[in-house]
């Protein structure tokens, strides 16, 4: 199911709307890993994201998956390949969690061929990677935040791609359900191979969590590397402008970073 | 007094000259066009004998004076409106009052027996009042409370409702129709000045009232929020202002039929001289209302002549390109 | 749930029992109010009179005027009706999903405005064409409209496309008000009983046109209606999944503008029934894309028809436009959906 060898690529990438506002991105990424990209505001990690995922198209440069542009291939052989769950996906009104999901199934079916064996199966797999076989007859629109976003990993899970792309799947979701997430995004990856790319906006989970850590700052990828590489004081402070000590968690050998308090005279005695 | 007060006062004063003019224009111009001497003359010195001026005293200053006070009546309701509900594509006509006033005057007319002027505004009111309270009762229920579409489309869809409610009285009353046909589409052709005299006190109390009541719209366009930290009572002020906006666009009905878009059109070009403070939009709004419904009515009278085209139409056909543009901008 | 799988699942589909079921009762339905409205109206036949003149059974008719008042007048009214009816539901339907709007409607958009237009510009200014160019400049019109708020609402939100819309609508509307009221009082008379949304001139060419119509556009439909459930998911997903979006787009909004403007010239701007059609569908039974497009057809179907017989019968002898009928019906149906859908 999962091709052993597949690679994305980008070269010398700059998209934007107007103007550009990610300016010359060179990555490779990392197959079976978990990519984190993260940076301030308006830096253009979600515009990379959403150019990778032909979203967008760039300005100029690239992006190649198995070594050919990914905008000149046929769309549905893409999709076989690459999925995308976008930030805050719309969840319509009358549909069921399984039917939601064997939406994934659209690029491996066609006008005659539209549920086979092999579309239940890979449904009722996908359901199963999410934790929500037992939800499949219920409405999208009856679930919690985070009930829904398995819902929508499940229907990229059953996509069988290998790689997908999340644009900040975490984002207003309470902290238990964030890292619930995060540990299903990382199983998949480290047990079932799946390359992930993900947004997030969360620093520590995203330290946590990541085996390849992205910052990008202003359109252009400030620094990349294992957490442990780059995620320092002296790069929070030139990425986000923020000032924080970062501390290894004894437990689980995650980083963390605490802000720096900036004392001032209220807080004195 | 600052800069600004000082800018918005000439500003004003300078409305008022141009309201003249305007004035001055709407009655000289038509199937003939009469001296600007002539037409002073038949102020102070009246001569029954003379035909020009028995024209312009008996048949242009009536319409002139209607004209002038249904544009101010709508363009005011207008800026009140868009101000309270925070909502930039508001009109009296979008939001289905126009519709229900015309139909309850449609429908006082063919089924009470001596309809006569002097309750026309009053039924009018109660018509536009009626689908006032239904349009806002349905948006403010509607998904996501009272937002911009929900208002737009519950407006439309009572215009549609009454609009066929109309056709189907058309349809099964002939002589009505015939009766009502110019008045619907919104035509100042065969408004009589009487009506006027029946409507002027309302239209007074209803500027009057706006005026007074000018500086809380300035609060409530910033917020709920914002108005009720500022002391302000929403609810009562918000029943005095719905009020408000339903005589002016009752009397206005009454006098010229729905006519479309003049109270989404002069709200805007106001705010864009005056900015957002409703003691100087509603003011500039009367006049220029008047003044855009002055001129209006001078082309209407002017481009296909000797005919004369409904002032509605011009109205609607000015004013939608204008309501399509601020969709475009104005709405994200 | 039943699921069928043909020759080593080169073919396979999944289908909904409850919603093929609903799909007969419909049908059943539509034929049974056909056979009412056939019976109904100033002049009362009898079922079985109207049942053998169906299948030509002449010598056995009691009444010799069955014949041609079901053949002439009656019957291609309803067909007309029926079909309309159904291609103003497929149109609703597509547009609604496209634009993700619960309350999009052709008439409401300005693609029945923009046919209207072209209609009663071509009956008023070029009488002399209006027989053979009606359906053609009708669809030209509605094109040109739709494309118009399109490139109007830019990357905009649905939400533009409905105000925008509603702006052109309320533009055209005072553009055919002047030419009504200046135009030719005998073609603006005729042009007038067209805008109310009648099907009571209603002849064999006009059930022919959009008997072809309906044919072609619901199959194109239902071929589009798996896209369409992707579409409903929104733009990134659509292309996550592998759909190209803008021709996707560009497909759909034919479709949908097709079925509206040809309704439209033949029975007029008929308010609601793409509106109502989808929700009542949907609010009868969950249904797979296709199976509810056949639905949405069929409801839109016997709404057009019950709104004609109502029309003539309800203040016989004088006749109630379709379109006045839907309209009365549809916009309180519609208040209530506003009001209703909590999202």
């Amino acid at each position: 199911m999962i091709d052993s060898k597949i690679s994305l690529t980008t070269n010398k990438l700059v998209v934007g709307y107007s103007t550009p506002i990610v300016k010359g991105v060179d990555l490779n990424i990392q197959q079976g890993k978990v990519t984190v990209l993260i940076g301030s505001n308006g830096c253009g990690k979600s515009t990379l994201l959403k150019c990778i995922a032909r979203v967008l198209s760039p300005m100029s440069g690239e992006v190649r998956l198995n070594q050919k542009s990914i905008h000149q291939q046929p769309a549905k052989q893409v999709a076989k390949k690459l999925a995308l769950l976008p930030q805050g996906p719309i969840a319509p009104e009358g549909l069921t969690v399984k039917e939601l999901v064997a939406q994934g199934r659209f690029p491996h079916q066609g006008f005659l061929r539209q549920w086979s064996v092999e579309d239940e199966a890979a449904v009722n797999e996908a359901m199963q990677q999410a934790n929500i076989t037992e939800l499949a007859d219920k409405m999208i629109t009856d679930l919690s935040g985070g009930q829904r976003q398995r819902c929508w990993i499940a229907m990229v899970l059953a996509q069988q791609t290998d790689i997908i792309l999340l644009d900040e799947p975490t984002t207003y979701l309470d902290l238990k359900v964030q890292v619930d997430l995060l540990e299903l995004l990382s199983k998949l990856a480290h047990q079932h191979q799946r390359t992930l790319v993900l947004v997030l906006h969360e620093l520590n989970l995203a330290a946590s969590y990541a085996d390849h850590l992205i910052m990008m700052k202003e359109g252009k990828v400030y620094a990349q590397g294992s957490p442990l590489n780059v995620f320092n004081s002296e790069n929070l402070a030139a990425v986000f402008g923020l000032d924080a000590k970062v501390m290894l968690d004894p437990d689980s050998t995650a980083l963390v970073c605490i802000p720096n308090k900036p004392f001032n005279d209220k807080g004195k005695p | 007094m600052t800069r600004q007060q000082w800018l918005s006062s000439t500003g004003l004063l300078i409305m008022i000259i141009v309201l003249v003019m305007a004035l001055i224009l709407h009655l000289s111009i038509g199937t003939k066009v009469i001296s600007t001497n002539e037409l002073i003359q038949s102020f102070y010195a009246y001569n029954d004998e003379n035909f020009n001026h028995l024209i312009i005293q008996e048949l242009r200053l009536p319409r002139a004076l209607i004209a002038a006070s249904v544009g101010a009546c709508l363009a005011t309701a207008g800026a009140l409106m868009q101000g309270v509900t925070r909502n930039p594509l508001a009109d009296p006509g979008l939001l289905g009052m126009m519709t229900g006033g015309a139909l309850a005057v449609v429908y006082w007319s063919s089924f009470v027996n001596d309809a006569s002027l002097i309750w026309l505004p009053v039924v009018a009111a109660a018509g536009a009042l009626f689908s006032a309270i239904i349009v806002w009762l349905i948006a403010s229920r509607a998904a996501g409370g009272m937002t911009t579409l929900s208002l737009i489309l519950s407006g439309s869809a009572f215009t549609a409702f009454s609009g066929a409610l109309l056709a189907i009285h058309h349809l099964l009353d002939q002589q009505t129709f015939e009766e009502m046909r110019t008045w619907l589409v919104g035509s100042l052709t065969a408004s009589h000045i009487e009506t006027l005299y029946w409507c002027l006190p309302w239209i007074i109390l209803g500027l009057i009232g706006s005026i007074i009541l000018a500086p809380s719209v300035t609060a409530l366009a910033m917020g709920e929020e914002v108005a009720i930290g500022l002391g302000i009572n929403t609810v009562k002020r918000k029943w005095q202002l719905l009020i408000c906006v339903v005589i002016l666009t009752s009397a206005a009905i009454a006098l010229a039929g729905p006519l479309g878009f003049i109270g989404l059109v002069i709200p805007h070009v106001v705010r864009f001289i005056v900015g957002a403070d409703y003691r100087w939009i509603i003011p500039y709004s009367i006049l220029l209302g008047s003044i855009y419904l002055l001129v209006i009515d001078s082309l209407a009278r002017w481009i296909i002549q000797p005919q004369e085209l409904a002032t509605g139409l011009i109205t609607v056909l000015i004013g939608a390109p204008l309501f399509v543009w601020l969709v475009k901008v104005r709405v994200r | 749930m039943l699921i069928i799988r043909l020759y080593k699942q080169h073919i396979s589909f999944k289908l909904n029992i409850l919603a093929v079921a609903f799909t007969g009762i419909l049908l059943l339905l539509l034929i049974s109010i056909l056979l009412l409205s056939l019976i109904n109206g100033t002049y009362q036949l009898s079922l079985q009179d109207a049942l053998l003149s169906l299948f030509s059974q002449k010598q056995l008719i009691s009444d010799p005027q069955a014949s041609l008042i079901i053949w002439d007048f009656r019957l291609p009214r309803s067909l007309v009706a029926i079909l309309s009816g159904a291609l103003f539901a497929i149109s609703g339907a597509i547009l609604q999903n496209m634009t993700r709007n619960p309350l999009s409607d052709p008439s409401l958009v300005g693609i029945s405005q923009g046919a209207a237009l072209a209609v009663v510009v071509l009956t008023i200014l070029f009488p002399e064409y209006i027989d053979d160019w009606r359906e053609i400049s009708a669809f030209l019109g509605a094109i040109l409209i739709a494309s118009l708020i399109q490139l109007l609402r830019g990357k905009g939100r649905p939400l533009k496309f409905i105000l925008l819309g509603i702006g052109v609508a309320a533009f055209i509307s005072a553009i055919i008000s002047t030419l009504l009221t200046y135009g030719n009082l005998q073609s603006a008379m005729t042009a007038l009983s067209w805008l109310a949304g009648s099907v009571h001139n209603s002849n064999w060419h006009d059930v022919s046109i959009l008997g072809v119509a309906c044919l072609i556009l619901t199959f194109a439909g239902i071929y589009q209606a798996r896209v369409m459930s992707v579409i409903s998911l929104g733009d990134e997903v659509t292309i996550g999944l592998g759909i190209n979006l803008r021709k996707t787009m560009v497909i759909q909004l034919s479709i949908s503008v097709a079925a509206a403007a040809i309704a439209t010239s033949v029975v007029g701007p008929l308010g609601f029934i793409g509106l109502l059609a989808p929700h009542l569908a949907r609010k009868l039974t969950h249904s797979g894309p296709a199976n509810h497009l056949l639905l949405t057809a069929l409801t839109g179907a016997i709404l057009v028809l019950i709104a004609d017989l109502i029309g003539r019968t309800l203040f016989a002898p004088t006749q109630l436009a379709a379109g006045l009928v839907t309209s009365l019906v549809g916009a309180p149906l519609f208040a209530y959906l506003l009001i209703k859908k909590q999202t």
